[in-house]
């Protein structure tokens, strides 16, 4: 009989995590232990994570990790790897930390190619404070902040991966997975990890993930809404990969 | 001196609902109060806790750090509510929710208790969504100093809507709230010893030729997604409930083919599938 089935790079105990039953977050959370585990980084990486849903993970991982507020995690993490460029810097920040308040920082650090791994969730919505608009919603959907659905006056749903991968170089690894699909996520992240350590500059991973409670969706619904709906605006796949 | 009284219990098992009734019929009874809801940064699944105060004079802090009364309605509160206990701290709880071991962890701190078994009465003779007005039952014994009939009139005013759609709940809430009563002022401290329950044994391994499939239930959330993505529909729900109260799921194994797709699906790392030799 098995022991337990964690990542070996989980904080055991922190465990039960504080994430909501569902959560397509805590899934890309434990697909990216899986790549820690299977990469060997856990003594030499700095895990980086921002406020929202994202912040309920600074105990998840047994590495040591810092925290900041409002999208400003990147530059904290390029601040670090600029200082210890040996560390293997990942970031941990969720739509509204990436693409709102914190854009400009995602752009920039894009912009300059820093060379860290950048993993943001896309749960099409503001998931700790109760569900509200979120830039990534869908044209129609229902939100707290939008009870009529998001219409013309909130604009089009954005996407993130498509415009950094406009304005990063050619070493940039750019991706969108879907935290439903173990495998394919879990290659993204060992992908995108790579590209940091072998020194080719910035790695970026977006992750589509379930939100049940503020989707307030079953089981079947919210891997529905994910994988039909989402990825019809969102597909899934790498959309800039460098040539070794 | 004002009471200060916490109560502690998971979210949903109407923790608030208790320390609202409490607060609203001290103002009542011409006392001033104070009430503090808490909980922590997670939408579902966290403790949940209620700061009070009752008393003849203004009270100028909602939060304390020793309270007279605490109550714990449910396992997970234990450690919340260890640093709050002082040697003259009445402690009630929960002797049918509660378990032995967590119990013993706090055994030394607790010098006067009182256990009401109010989700196993609840169950048995009401519903066990009224456990908790059978706790408010237990603590109402103990403020003395505010009449019965005026909390047995908040009570029906807090479930006014609820009981003009189903009358059968004013019925369910006065016989628990009752009961409550009844448990405490029989409560004898030397007959009855510091206990709760033993958890009930789950069975987490399943094994065939080939396959063993272990779930963990001090993980399981019960969110269901392992569920909806077996392959073969060799999963469903069972009666055994994780450490949130949710229903755990179990594997027909005759069906089961070893894939590991619950595995891969479950957030909360609470399903391993192996191949044996």
């Amino acid at each position: 009989m098995p022991e337990t089935a964690l990542p070996k790079s989980w904080n055991k105990e922190s465990k039960p995590h504080k994430f909501c039953p569902g959560c397509g977050q805590a899934l890309a959370l434990k697909i990216l232990g899986a790549a820690i585990d299977e990469l060997q980084i856990q003594e030499k990486m700095i895990y980086a994570t921002d406020i929202g849903c994202s912040l309920l993970s600074w105990s998840m991982f047994d590495v040591d990790t810092i925290q900041t507020h409002h999208g400003r995690t990147l530059p904290l993490s390029v601040g670090f790897k600029k200082a210890k460029p040996e560390a293997i810097v990942l970031s941990f920040t969720g739509d509204g930390g990436g693409y709102a308040i914190g854009a400009q920082h995602l752009l920039n650090t894009a912009m300059r190619n820093d060379p860290i791994t950048v993993i943001l969730i896309n749960n099409a919505n503001y998931a700790m404070t109760g569900g509200q608009l979120a830039p990534t919603t869908l044209m129609g959907q229902k939100t707290t902040t939008a009870p009529g659905g998001r219409g013309v006056v909130q604009g089009k749903p954005f996407k993130g991966p498509e415009m950094l991968a406009q304005i990063t170089n050619e070493d940039a690894y750019i991706a969108r997975g879907i935290s439903s699909n173990y495998k394919q996520l879990l290659e993204m992240y060992k992908k995108a990890i790579n590209n940091q350590i072998e020194g080719r500059g910035f790695s970026f991973v977006e992750v589509i993930a379930m939100c049940p409670v503020n989707w307030h969706t079953n089981a079947q619904e919210s891997l529905d809404f994910s994988e039909k709906e989402m990825t019809k605006i969102y597909p899934i796949g790498e959309i800039k990969c460098p040539q070794k | 001196m004002p009471t200060k009284i916490i109560l502690a219990g998971e979210g949903g098992q109407g923790v608030q609902t208790v320390a609202k009734i409490i607060t609203i019929t001290a103002q009542r009874s011409g006392r001033n109060s104070s009430y503090l809801p808490g909980f922590g940064v997670e939408q579902r699944g966290g403790v949940s806790l209620a700061y009070l105060q009752i008393s003849s004079k203004p009270i100028t802090y909602p939060r304390f750090t020793k309270a007279d009364i605490v109550v714990a309605f449910c396992d997970r509160a234990i450690p919340t509510i260890k640093d709050f206990l002082s040697r003259d701290t009445l402690f009630i709880y929960d002797s049918s929710a509660i378990s032995d071991k967590s119990l013993e962890k706090i055994k030394n701190l607790v010098s006067n208790y009182l256990a009401i078994p109010a989700l196993a009465l609840a169950k048995e003779k009401l519903s066990s969504k009224v456990a908790n007005v059978v706790l408010l039952g237990g603590i109402i014994t103990h403020l003395k100093e505010i009449n019965y009939q005026e909390f047995e009139k908040t009570l029906l005013e807090e479930f006014a809507t609820k009981i003009e759609k189903n009358p059968e709940i004013k019925d369910l809430n006065l016989g628990a709230l009752k009961a409550g009563i009844e448990i405490a002022e029989k409560f004898n401290k030397e007959e009855t010893p510091f206990s709760g329950i033993e958890p009930p044994e789950i069975k987490t391994n399943f094994t065939k030729e080939g396959i063993s499939w272990t779930r963990f239930p001090e993980y399981c959330k019960g969110c269901g997604l392992c569920i909806v993505r077996c392959p073969t529909k060799a999963l469903q729900f069972s009666k055994d409930s994780g450490f949130l109260g949710n229903p755990m799921p179990i594997v027909d194994m005759e069906k089961c083919l070893g894939c590991k797709t619950c595995e891969l699906i479950c957030p909360d790392a609470a399903i391993k599938v192996e191949k044996t030799p």
